[in-house]
């Protein structure tokens, strides 16, 4: 499984209860569409810490790295490559 | 004895005395408190021009922001009563709240994901204020736009209708039910009471200033925006907490000298930023309510920042906002505690029957003071449950040393607490027997490291159908605020009860 379909079954699964893909866009902000909270979002990085074998540092909690999926993914493929 | 006392009045004395100050600053935006009195003037003048008079309630559905607060003092400043809602609502409790309080006049964002859905429950003989640019598609009620009403014009320097101490200047929703919305009233005199207290022990001033990050609707924001505004402190808006470094960064920036927060957020700064490396030298004071915070964290916060005075309290909505403080001085000595009662509170401790009981000894926390609530809007009968000859009952246990400070030591409702929310047990219960395949549910708070508590529930399945854990998770997303929504969700064969058939709430937690 690619990390976008990691990161899109948990948000659809933990934030908005569905597995309708369409009810998320990869560019939807988390913080302006409400999806997650201050403590969703540290559930999100514990997920990707555990899922993709990375440690997100502290300055690295920011919105350019986690705010939506596609953030996300370009966040941890610079991690990783 | 009816006096003039409009509370509206004491930000009119910040903007005489300090006029060219910072009152606010909302992202770009900052307003002096010249600006933010005539732009109270103006809005009050349109709601005086559209027939709000004293006593009527106006509704305010926006996240904290330079127009929630002039919607606010404009509501008081025409003598109405400000109904602050809970932005993160759902359309129908929004709806619930509206129509139970009889608001007049509505204050909303279109941009609230909530609004079109609100707009279609609620019939047309409300007036509605828009407050965003991008106008909400609607024909069927009276919409206005924000840049209208602050053209108004305005007919009096200073709006301030009479009203004596008792009238009532806000009515904030707590957590009652749907079938019974808990409206804590609050009077001018309550509002004038405990912010002065609050004014007094932290030692504010025009010197001060602090990011906010806390929302208005709460009794908590709504002290720290009154206590600063009346102080002629300014007030910095932070509207999210999910990227605790960008709220610290605007600590520095602004070089605040307080902030405020529950447990969970100074949880979050001491685990996930590099809080030794700020600046944070202007930091003159912390204060933390909410819930009690772990001593770890205390004591993390004390080594991070030293020459900060940290302030514990506690208080409730029925109290306006605050009940004690832990002055810092007595931090060390009296860790665990919340403190002394604020000027102008007294505390008793008393027991079942409602008898005093000798310090040291564990009962029910009652409270006095004028700041106390004048009691449930439209519902004499909870009122009457919680206030008793004047003393607030706040379904607290605790005891108080023989220095008269207070411990807390649990809470004698089922209440859950969650971050700095209030929940009742009731409220998910009725929410997610609604399911198909639901023959019984109960909701319980069970102890987290960050937030104080989450939401556990327990269902026992009918025999019709069969839902699983999404199925209820998704049905309480769908109608209540997300932070009602349960952490987890377990299906068990029966509930645990009394003999007489009461369910023992207190195993499930052990589950």
């Amino acid at each position: 499984m690619s990390v976008e379909e990691k990161i899109r079954g948990f948000v659809l699964e933990n934030y908005l209860f569905t597995d309708d893909q369409s009810a998320l866009e990869n560019n939807d902000s988390f913080l302006e569409k409400g999806i997650v909270d201050s403590t969703g979002i540290l559930e999100i990085i514990a997920f990707i810490e555990e899922e993709c074998g990375i440690t997100v540092e502290d300055d690295e909690m920011v919105p350019e790295n986690l705010d939506s999926v596609t953030n996300i993914v370009a966040f941890v493929g610079k991690k990783t490559s | 004895m009816t006096m003039q006392s409009n509370i509206v009045k004491k930000i009119y004395s910040s903007a005489n005395e300090y006029p060219d100050k910072t009152a606010l600053v909302d992202g770009d935006r900052v307003l002096t408190y010249r600006e933010l009195a005539q732009q109270i003037n103006a809005a009050a003048s349109y709601l005086i021009n559209n027939g709000v008079v004293k006593s009527d309630r106006v509704s305010i559905i926006l996240e904290n922001s330079v127009e929630y607060v002039i919607a606010y003092y404009a509501i008081l400043a025409a003598g109405g009563v400000v109904v602050a809602l809970n932005t993160q609502a759902k359309a129908e409790d929004l709806q619930n709240w509206i129509v139970h309080s009889g608001s007049k006049l509505i204050f909303l964002n279109s941009m609230n994901r909530e609004s079109g859905d609100l707009l279609n429950r609620i019939s047309d003989n409300y007036n509605i204020v828009e407050v965003s640019s991008c106008r909400v598609v609607d024909n069927s009620h009276s919409i206005v736009s924000w840049n209208d009403i602050l053209h108004e014009k305005v007919t009096d320097d200073n709006h301030a209708v009479v009203v004596s101490n008792e009238d009532l200047a806000s009515i904030i929703y707590t957590s009652g039910t749907t079938g019974k919305p808990k409206g804590v009233m609050l009077s001018h005199g309550n509002l004038d009471a405990n912010f002065t207290s609050i004014i007094d022990y932290l030692s504010l001033t025009s010197q001060d200033s602090i990011v906010n990050v806390l929302p208005f609707y709460y009794s908590y924001g709504n002290s720290i925006l009154h206590t600063h505004l009346f102080a002629g402190a300014s007030v910095v808006l932070e509207n999210s907490f999910m990227y605790p470094k960008k709220t610290l960064e605007k600590l520095v920036e602004h070089k605040v000298t307080g902030f405020s927060g529950v447990p969970s957020t100074f949880g979050i700064l001491l685990n996930r930023t590099k809080l030794e490396e700020y600046d944070l030298s202007s930091l003159r004071y912390i204060t933390q309510a909410g819930g009690p915070m772990p001593v770890a964290n205390i004591e993390r916060i004390r080594a991070v920042l030293p020459e900060t005075e940290l302030i514990i309290m506690y208080g409730q909505t029925e109290a306006t906002a605050r009940l004690s403080y832990l002055p810092s001085s007595a931090l060390e000595q009296k860790m665990g505690s919340v403190g002394i009662p604020i000027p102008g509170v007294k505390f008793e401790i008393r027991d079942d029957d409602g008898n005093k009981v000798s310090d040291g000894v564990v009962g029910e926390v009652y409270a006095s003071g004028k700041n106390i609530m004048c009691g449930y809007w439209r519902a004499d009968d909870i009122t009457n449950l919680t206030i008793i000859n004047g003393w607030l009952k706040t379904g607290d246990l605790g005891r108080i040393d023989e220095q008269g400070y207070l411990f807390l030591t649990g809470r004698k409702s089922d209440m859950i607490k969650v971050g700095g929310h209030r929940i009742s047990p009731v409220e998910i219960e009725e929410k997610i027997i609604e399911l198909d395949g639901v023959e019984e549910v109960v909701a319980v708070g069970n102890d987290d490291d960050l937030l104080g508590q989450v939401i556990h529930v327990y269902v026992v399945h009918s025999n019709s159908n069969d839902i699983n854990e999404r199925d209820v998770r998704a049905h309480c997303s769908q109608h209540m605020a997300s932070y009602k929504v349960p952490k987890t969700v377990r299906f068990v064969d029966k509930l645990p009860r009394t003999a007489s058939g009461k369910i023992q709430r207190y195993l499930l937690k052990k589950i």
